[in-house]
């Protein structure tokens, strides 16, 4: 159908376009100015892989999936730097026309609660043809016949669903029916937003089962976003972790999980409960995510919550705004003292 | 009879909150599916110890929730009874029956609503204060008083928060809020509806340690109804853990017994469903996933659960199986077939 950017093969397989987020700003006007959400994002998603985004409320995660389309709504613009697709260029300097048709065309998004992103006075396939109308999709009814396909193979009874009004389907289902209008005309990049939140863990598994299957079969790069480690855990290869607008460490998944370096993403998986062991090892985090007007202006704009800097306070964690190095082939992390080569373990225990 | 004198007895006998057989039908109403009813609870039985905790685990749709709302006395029951510390709530007026579900009281789910945006922390809390300080015949100095106590119990700063409406705080901070709210009341039991799944990771920690400390520092009940088995361990180790399936629960026990060694096929899937931090633990051997998903569509017939079990039998398709001992005086299951099975991740 529409999509321009094609699966290319690694070794037999079927695999996604590469996406080189680069010095990625977005920002948005406030009465207190312009206020940046995003700051000068560096992130590589590489061909058919699956990348998990973390982060809390106020990181600038939903901002950075939305800007993935160029979407960011006013008062908010990406006031600086690229997103390069394979086969499609650059999305920021998309427009007009050709930005309409990328967005559901190559780039599928799931938005966040598909449950109020659907249109309540349409049917599914209602809602389906719309699409159709909008990218000029000159074959109707192999367009019903993909999103049939899609969705019994999300295990939905095609029909039954595209008569349905959406609320009558539960959560889970449509969760799947955004899914399948992301990737129904093709897309080959998809982007997810919270894709579980709101989803009890029967569901949630589910539909992250879908997802890792869905990514594989149809050769698809993709990028969850997610407050949930637990959901990265289990489908991404890699994970990004923002804080503050800011990417503070990336790298992959079990690796990262194994052993952070970032003192926010130590605590960060410090605060899961867990099943098995010492209840008591899950140890909160102090204080409380940024807002947009309370990110620090100078400096690690983690500091106020870090226990190494509670611990050994720095002088360049207040005056620089440390950038990301690479520690480890493929292992990203923006901390002064990781960047030092200092041990992060002792400094959590204390902050204890 | 004065309130404060019913307040007496709800604090006297001391056998905590007991529900015998609650059974819950939702009739359907208007044209397409009027008389179609929804068994949303099937004769539920439980204990919450004063101080104690109880955990209702389950999917959406299973109930829990309508326990907790019969439980706050937001919805009625159609059969069972309800007993608070002895007194038994199904015989009594609906007059007398209040007081006793005044202090049970519900924290939603949705910080961000359950607050009045319009009203600061100080109006918040100072209304419930006001009735309860004319219910029990304290001065006003009590108010002002008895406001900065309850922030306190719940970690907040009361010169900070007091002058603050809703939106000017941070999730974890907003639930904090609603905690202290509730807590104006002196209550018995807290209803914890899925209490933290809106609040950010980071805080989210917070808000269960919060809840745990309350039953040590006030001595309330805690009734955690959610979906994820390991925040219900965090608050609820030395507690009881329900299972809760279509109305039904399924399978029961102390909470840590449970998780250790569920029998129940689903108690088996709801503890596999729990993502596997990879990297820092692998998955059971032995995960599994219900064959289909939850419909209203499942037949009533034999065991609830036997149109998605993966073990079902013919006998599972035609008899229901009560929720007994089964020669284990501490854990109790409803399944003809139980087995041990290793479905919780270990630590890698």
């Amino acid at each position: 159908m529409t999509a321009v950017t094609q699966p290319s093969e690694v070794d037999g397989k079927k695999v996604g376009p590469a996406v080189r987020i680069s010095d990625l700003t977005v920002a948005y006007r406030t009465p207190a100015g312009e206020l940046p959400a995003v700051s000068r994002i560096n992130l590589e998603l590489a061909p058919g892989s699956i990348t998990g985004l973390v982060g809390e409320s106020g990181s600038g995660k939903s901002t950075m999936a939305l800007a993935m389309l160029n979407a960011v709504q006013k008062p908010g613009r990406i006031t600086d730097g690229s997103i390069e697709i394979d086969g499609l260029g650059d999305v920021v300097s998309l427009a007009g026309k050709r930005l309409r048709e990328a967005r559901g065309g190559e780039i599928g998004y799931v938005f966040q609660a598909a449950q109020n992103s659907l249109n309540p006075l349409k049917t599914v396939g209602k809602q389906l043809l719309d699409l159709a109308r909008s990218h000029h999709v000159e074959d109707k009814r192999a367009l019903v016949r993909q999103a049939k396909e899609l969705l019994s193979r999300m295990g939905l009874s095609g029909d039954r669903v595209l008569d349905s009004y959406q609320h009558e389907l539960s959560g889970g289902m449509r969760q799947r029916v955004g899914i399948m209008l992301a990737l129904v005309l093709n897309a080959h990049l998809l982007v997810l937003d919270e894709p579980t939140t709101a989803l009890d863990m029967i569901s949630q598994s589910n539909i992250l089962s879908i997802i890792r299957d869905v990514h594989a079969e149809r050769g698809l790069t993709t990028l969850v976003v997610t407050h949930d480690i637990g959901v990265v855990a289990e489908v991404a290869d890699r994970v990004a972790v923002m804080y503050g607008g800011r990417l503070v460490e990336q790298g992959p998944t079990t690796e990262v999980l194994k052993d952070p370096k970032h003192p926010y993403t130590r605590g960060l998986i410090n605060a899961i409960p867990r099943l098995t062991g010492d209840p008591e090892v899950a140890q909160p985090l102090p204080g409380r995510p940024p807002t947009l007007g309370t990110i620090p202006k100078q400096g690690c704009v983690f500091r106020e919550r870090c226990a190494r800097y509670a611990a050994d306070p720095r002088e360049d964690c207040e005056t620089t705004d440390p950038v990301a190095s690479e520690i480890t082939p493929g292992r990203l992390v923006a901390c002064h003292p990781v960047a030092a080569g200092l041990p992060v373990e002792v400094s959590v225990e204390e902050g204890r | 009879m004065s309130e404060s004198t019913v307040d007496d007895v709800v604090s006297a006998a001391g056998d905590g909150i007991r529900g015998r057989g609650i059974v819950k039908t939702f009739k359907a109403r208007g044209n397409v599916l009027a008389g179609s009813t929804v068994q949303a609870l099937r004769g539920v039985d439980f204990h919450i110890p004063p101080g104690g905790a109880a955990s209702f685990i389950g999917e959406s749709g299973c109930g829990k929730t309508t326990l907790g709302r019969i439980l706050a006395g937001l919805e009625d029951y159609d059969a069972g009874t309800l007993s608070v510390n002895g007194v038994d709530l199904t015989s009594l007026s609906r007059r007398k029956r209040d007081p006793y579900f005044r202090r049970i009281q519900m924290i939603h789910q949705d910080p961000y609503s359950a607050l009045n945006p319009t009203r600061t922390v100080d109006a918040i809390l100072t209304d419930p204060l006001t009735l309860r300080a004319r219910q029990t015949g304290r001065p006003k100095s009590w108010i002002a008083k008895r406001q900065r106590e309850v922030l306190s119990l719940v970690g907040l700063e009361p010169d900070y928060v007091l002058s603050r409406y809703p939106h000017q705080l941070s999730g974890g901070m907003r639930q904090r809020v609603v905690i202290a709210r509730a807590l104006t009341v002196d209550p018995e039991a807290l209803v914890a509806d899925e209490a933290v799944s809106m609040i950010d990771v980071s805080l989210r920690l917070g808000i269960l340690r919060l809840l745990r400390e309350l039953r040590e520092t006030v001595g309330v009940s805690v009734l955690f109804i959610t979906h994820d088995v390991a925040t219900a361990r965090y608050i609820g180790a030395d507690g009881d853990l329900y299972v809760i399936y279509r109305g039904q629960i399924i399978e029961r026990g102390p909470t840590e017994t449970i998780i250790a060694n569920p029998v129940h096929p689903y108690t088996q899937c709801l503890l596999s469903a729990i993502p596997v931090l990879h990297g820092l633990e692998v998955p059971g051997a032995d995960r599994l996933t219900p064959t289909e998903p939850l419909a209203d569509t499942q037949s009533d017939a034999g065991c609830l659960f036997a149109a998605r079990c993966p073990f079902a039998t013919d006998r599972c398709r035609t008899e229901r199986p009560d929720l007994a001992h089964h020669g284990d005086p501490e854990q109790l299951h409803a399944c003809f077939y139980p087995e041990q099975r290793r479905v919780v991740a270990v630590s890698a």
